[in-house]
């Protein structure tokens, strides 16, 4: 029944990939298959030099495979002519809020990719009322880029995507350069339309809290899939990560510890709930 | 913190002016000019200046506004009323310095002169304190266009430009950090000779540079990421609709420059 | 007053509609060989304060201290300020513009007059203080080294003043796990065993407040906080008003005292809340 329900929306065969003048050293990505479904959150992990953001650069056909193929919603990333239809049907959110912002005000950096798509003005203008509605960015529509917050900044790119109504929306560390608050606001503006509009989201990060808000968590490591499995698994499998110079979860960690030192704690503690949970009823220290 | 920054003189307000469409704002200040150097009396250069204040009026623009945008101009100004006092002869003489009359032909000449090229900067600021420079370059690229059917990428020079205009406090606000930075490291950007001063220059230019290439490498994939393709046809948000109020305007700059030439004012 | 200021007040672009008050009557100060948090949202005020304390930007109102004197606007003096207070800015590695890695920590002490020999010297210290000694890339090109090697190398070009007082924007932004740990491991070497007074200005008080004897906190230009770390903290209703969030550790601590586990609360690090709870446990036991 599952098969029946599930749409895929990006498929990636046997994709690799290899930066010029770098044929020699190992590839950035090294034979990847993965599929995500309609409505999945994916959180890719892994340290610096794994080939995450390359990978999520081949998702959106801003690199075009060395070997293997992508298919976006069954076209594959190297049919030049329909390049259009893979950008509009998976949008991409980059790290720096201050390098994605193309225009001099809000509500035209949100026109932006429907501009490209030489949609009609009144539609245009119709689509970007309702996502800065949505998106909470009404009151600045007029506002220039460089008056906004961090936050701001990044809720502007996502709603210059979603105008452009995808089926998947990229992120590469898209909180990496924000403040708590600006990371909660991003953070929970993608949750949100990851659960009501069935968006799919690839969501690079190195933070294990954020990775433990998705559904799913693929670990990379020197340009391979090492892991793939719900949070609850990838994230408490601490053996796992920090073989791979990674964190779990800071209540994962904690359990680790206490474990260490010989207090009896069941071994899928993910969040700080749970721990607190079994701290609280645990067995006595042995 | 870059709230400050802005490029041109650009004052955010709502007013009449701030709404013409720059398509019909560009050739007004054009025609006006053309006005300026077709009057030769003073009564009519005059009536422009009244009419400029008033228009500033309208504009809601505070008056130090004016005398900001007039502070450049100072020098030619009094360079041009010296030359005109001394070298124009004609008239009465009012007063003598050793060999140089002053004689009052020179003076009404050298006023005059003045007076319209105050006039003429002060109806150019105008254009400036009530137009973003992004409608500005989008006015300008309008006319542009008869240069697209000899090959010229027109909608891309103006894309080029906005997108400038878009960096320019990022990157003002980043030379800015940089020269803070290697100042705190112990550099020195003011003394010296002039070699010594344009060597002190490169730890500051070559992270200037090597982040504008980043940006714009970045930049470019955002852009790309997005659907922008080079050449493909685009439509805008702001569709650019000229109003019966921009015809209106257009319409009495053009009286007033015909107006100037048939009655010799 | 060993390092701080007084009343001090800035104002960006005084006098232009755009006028803004970055900081507003702001007086703290820190004493010798202490370890200093400057928290706060993006946008109040951190970085303004901080280029304060290095005499870059001149005061609008108020005075700022060094060593019991003020610090004054004439050059000489603001040289010998900044022999002795380094400031290391945020994404440091942005300023590099040398071919090697020794010309860039260099860079420095050559701007203070010293001669080749000395120079040579103070290069080769830095890169000991920031544990690089060993991996012979002096004579490499900055921009081949790692993400994590970058900020350290940057570190080092500021050391290389080798100042008394050492501040750091942001020093973790956009570093990995790995990274991140490595970094701290420095600072806190730095400020026990190289007794450099150290000041880092931050929005992620995870794992770095174990670190610090004291904390201030900014918001929106004015000091709303400022005193010891434990006294902070103990505010966490307060901080998390302003947009901050504890660190997940202490967060933890309270959860568990709330349901009745006789632990305290003002733990920052993941092996005191170890240590904690495991006394706490067995106390339980009796």
């Amino acid at each position: 029944m599952a098969a029946l329900k599930t749409e895929i929306i990006i498929e990636t065969r046997a994709l690799c990939y290899s930066y010029a003048g770098a044929e020699e050293v190992p590839p950035a990505v090294a034979g990847i298959d993965l599929k995500v479904s309609r409505g999945e959150y994916l959180a890719l992990l892994g340290v610096n030099g794994s080939g995450k953001t390359t990978l999520l650069k081949l998702l959106n056909a801003l690199l075009i495979p060395s070997q293997g193929e992508v298919l976006v919603k069954g076209i594959s990333t190297v049919e030049a002519e329909r390049v259009q239809l893979v950008r509009q049907a998976c949008g991409m959110i980059f790290q720096n809020p201050d390098n994605q912002i193309v225009a001099t005000t809000v509500e035209e950096d949100i026109a932006f990719g429907l501009e490209n798509m030489a949609l009609p003005a009144a539609e245009i203008r119709r689509r970007v009322d309702q996502v800065a509605g949505r998106l909470g960015l009404t009151h600045l529509l007029r506002q220039p880029p460089h008056l906004l917050s961090g936050g701001e900044k990044q809720r502007t790119a996502i709603a210059g995507i979603l105008a452009m109504q995808p089926a998947c929306i990229l992120m590469d560390e898209p909180t990496a350069m924000l403040d708590p608050a600006g990371r909660r606001d991003v953070l929970e503006t993608v949750k949100e339309l990851n659960k009501t509009e069935a968006l799919a989201v690839v969501h690079v990060t190195h933070n294990p809290a954020e990775a433990a808000e998705a559904n799913r968590i693929v670990v990379l490591e020197q340009g391979r899939i090492v892991a793939d499995g719900k949070p609850g698994e990838i994230l408490t499998d601490l053996k796992l990560l920090h073989g791979l110079k990674l964190q779990g979860t800071v209540a994962a960690e904690l359990a680790h510890l206490l474990r260490q030192r010989g207090l009896n704690l069941p071994t899928a503690i993910l969040q700080n709930r749970e721990l607190v949970e079994s701290l609280c009823i645990s067995e006595p220290v042995s | 913190m870059s709230g400050g920054i802005s490029l041109g003189h650009y004052l955010p307000g709502n007013s009449f002016f701030h709404q013409l469409n720059p398509r019909i704002k560009v050739p007004s200040l054009v025609i006006i000019l053309a006005t300026l150097f077709a009057v030769t009396s003073f009564p009519a250069l005059l009536t422009m200046i009244v009419l400029v204040f008033l228009m500033f009026r309208l504009a809601r623009v505070p008056f130090r506004y004016l005398l900001k945008g007039l502070r450049p101009i100072l020098y030619i100004a009094l360079f041009a009323l010296f030359i005109f006092l001394f070298f124009t002869k004609g008239g009465v003489v009012l007063f003598r310095l050793g060999p140089l009359t002053v004689e009052s032909a020179g003076l009404w000449q050298g006023l005059f002169v003045i007076t319209r090229l105050v006039t003429l900067v002060l109806f150019s600021l105008l254009l400036t304190l009530t137009t973003t420079p992004l409608s500005l370059t989008h006015g300008l690229g309008y006319f542009l266009k008869p240069l697209g059917r000899i090959g010229l990428p027109t909608e891309e020079v103006v894309m080029i430009m906005a997108i400038a205009m878009r960096f320019i406090p990022t990157l003002i606000e980043e030379s800015q950090r940089l020269m803070r930075a290697q100042v705190s490291r112990g550099a020195d950007f003011e003394s010296g000779s002039i070699f010594r001063k344009a060597k002190n220059l490169v730890p500051l230019i070559v992270p200037l540079f090597v982040s504008a290439f980043r940006r714009a490498d970045e930049l470019a994939m955002a852009m790309e990421a997005r659907g922008y393709r080079l050449g493909a046809k685009r439509t805008r948000l702001h569709e650019d609709v000229i109003t019966a109020t921009d015809w209106a305007v257009l319409l009495v700059v053009l009286v007033m420059l015909a107006a100037s030439f048939y009655f010799k004012l | 007053m060993y390092i701080g200021t007084s009343k001090l007040t800035h104002t960006y672009w005084p006098g232009t509609p755009f006028a803004a008050d970055a900081l507003k009557n702001i007086s703290f100060s820190v004493g010798q060989g202490t370890f200093t948090l400057l928290i706060g949202p993006s946008g109040s005020g951190k970085t303004t304060l901080i280029q304060h304390l290095n005499g870059l930007l001149k005061p609008s109102a108020g005075e700022v201290y060094f060593d019991g004197k003020k610090i004054g606007p004439d050059k000489a003096a603001l040289l010998a300020l900044r022999r002795r207070v380094g400031l290391v800015f945020q994404m440091p590695e942005d300023q590099f513009f040398s071919e090697t890695v020794f010309d860039e920590i260099a860079y420095a002490p050559r701007n203070l007059g010293l001669d080749e020999k000395k120079v040579e010297e103070r290069v080769n210290r830095a890169v000991a203080q920031v544990g690089l000694e060993r991996s012979r890339l002096l004579d490499r090109h900055p921009f081949q080294l790692s993400a994590g090697q970058k900020r350290r190398v940057a570190i080092a070009s500021v050391l290389s003043l080798e100042p008394e007082v050492l501040i750091l924007d942001e020093p973790a932004a956009g570093l990995d796990p790995e990274g991140k740990g490595n970094l701290l491991n420095l600072l806190s070497s730095l400020n026990r065993a190289g007794k450099i007074t150290i000041m880092v200005s931050t929005h992620h008080l995870d794992e770095i407040a174990a670190l610090a004897d004291n904390l201030v906190v900014l918001n929106e230009g004015g000091l709303v906080m400022s005193g010891k770390t434990k006294e902070i903290l103990a505010r966490g209703a307060e901080l998390k008003e302003l947009g901050l969030a504890l660190p997940q550790v202490t967060g933890i601590m309270h959860e568990l005292a709330a349901r009745g586990l006789p632990v305290s609360t003002d733990i920052y690090s993941l092996s005191a809340a170890c240590d904690e709870i495991l006394q706490a446990k067995r106390a339980d036991q009796r």
